[in-house]
């Protein structure tokens, strides 16, 4: 038999924190909306914190961390396609003179 | 290798080197996957971005009428069954039987609590007449506080946004039975437990794709 690779096990300390982590973002992200920041502020906290949130569930839920580096690069791959995507939707949707003709 | 039949574990497929080798390439699978569904979802975040960026005023109008703190307690619910799946898997590397079963059915558990109050949630705007698209039907008191033309629009996006991510949550419940009438056999050990470890990556996406949801919905007021 080839040699044989040990695969991470998560410590439940570990996986603990990383829940109790998520739960005080959540905690934050409702107070913070509660401030009732000015227009770009607002949505850009909430964006933040939940990009936080992911990060730490893709890092330590879905062991990305330990993982395989091609793995992150997929999930990094699909982000950079979905930024393309709502990119391109943008350059036309954001310059048009009549929003939805007859709608 | 001559009698590698009698050497390698029973669940290794022949086309595989070793075990180890076929672990990482049913979880590359799953990624593909994930990375399908990111950019499935993908679409239906793009048009909210589109709608949200032609009428700012709408969102922050029709989202009082998401309830926002039953949308933080299914956040706390998803993410303690995300907890939950990551201690499964834990228990599955550890050979512990019976964590596995226990963190599974807490799994299927708050899942299905999170489908429940989603439940009250539809049940409670449909009542109004808060409905989608065409079936925008509102009581007076709702019409008078959201007199938005497009507020319809809104409804439909909400709906088909919760929609799908309800339906992964109905598929994940499935799966999630599916492992652990197979943890019951005895079928998981630290050697081989792929089952658990890509239906726990589909699971946390699903987790992923609400933390994304309840703040762009719920949160903006």
């Amino acid at each position: 038999m080839s040699e044989h690779h040990e695969h991470h096990i998560a410590s439940a300390m570990q996986l603990w924190s990383i829940g109790i982590a998520l739960l005080i973002l959540t905690v934050l992200t409702v107070t913070v909306a509660g401030f009732g920041l000015p227009s770009p502020f607002d949505i850009l906290t909430a964006m933040a914190i939940a990009l936080t949130k992911a990060f730490l569930v893709a890092a330590f839920f879905m062991g990305l961390y330990w993982d395989t580096k091609f793995n992150s690069l997929l999930l990094i791959g699909a982000l950079a396609f979905f930024i393309l995507m709502v990119s391109i939707t943008l350059l036309d949707t954001l310059y048009r003179d009549d929003i939805v003709p007859s709608f | 290798m001559a009698n590698h039949s009698a050497t390698h574990p029973k669940h290794v497929h022949h086309h595989f080197v070793d075990s180890n080798q076929q672990f990482e390439s049913a979880k590359l699978g799953m990624w593909v996957f994930l990375v399908n569904e990111i950019l499935f979802f993908g679409g239906l975040f793009c048009a909210y971005i589109v709608f949200r960026a032609w009428y700012p005023e709408l969102f922050t109008q029709a989202a009082l009428e998401l309830n926002t703190f039953w949308g933080a307690v299914n956040t706390v619910v998803l993410i303690g069954s995300s907890l939950t799946v990551a201690m499964a898997i834990r228990s599955a590397q550890n050979n512990q039987k019976r964590g596995l079963e226990i963190n599974l059915l807490i799994t299927i558990l708050l899942a299905c609590v999170f489908l429940v109050i989603k439940y009250f949630e539809y049940e409670h705007k449909l009542h109004l007449g808060i409905a989608p698209g065409t079936f925008w039907n509102p009581t007076p008191e709702i019409a008078a506080v959201l007199d938005h033309p497009k507020a319809n629009i809104f409804f439909g996006i909400y709906y088909m946004m919760t929609g799908v991510h309800g339906l992964h949550v109905i598929v994940g419940i499935g799966l999630m039975i599916w492992l652990y009438m197979r943890a019951r056999k005895g079928h998981f050990n630290s050697e081989y437990y792929t089952p658990v470890e890509i239906t726990g990556l589909y699971w946390h996406l699903v987790d992923l794709i609400w933390i994304f949801l309840f703040p762009l919905l719920y949160l903006i007021e």
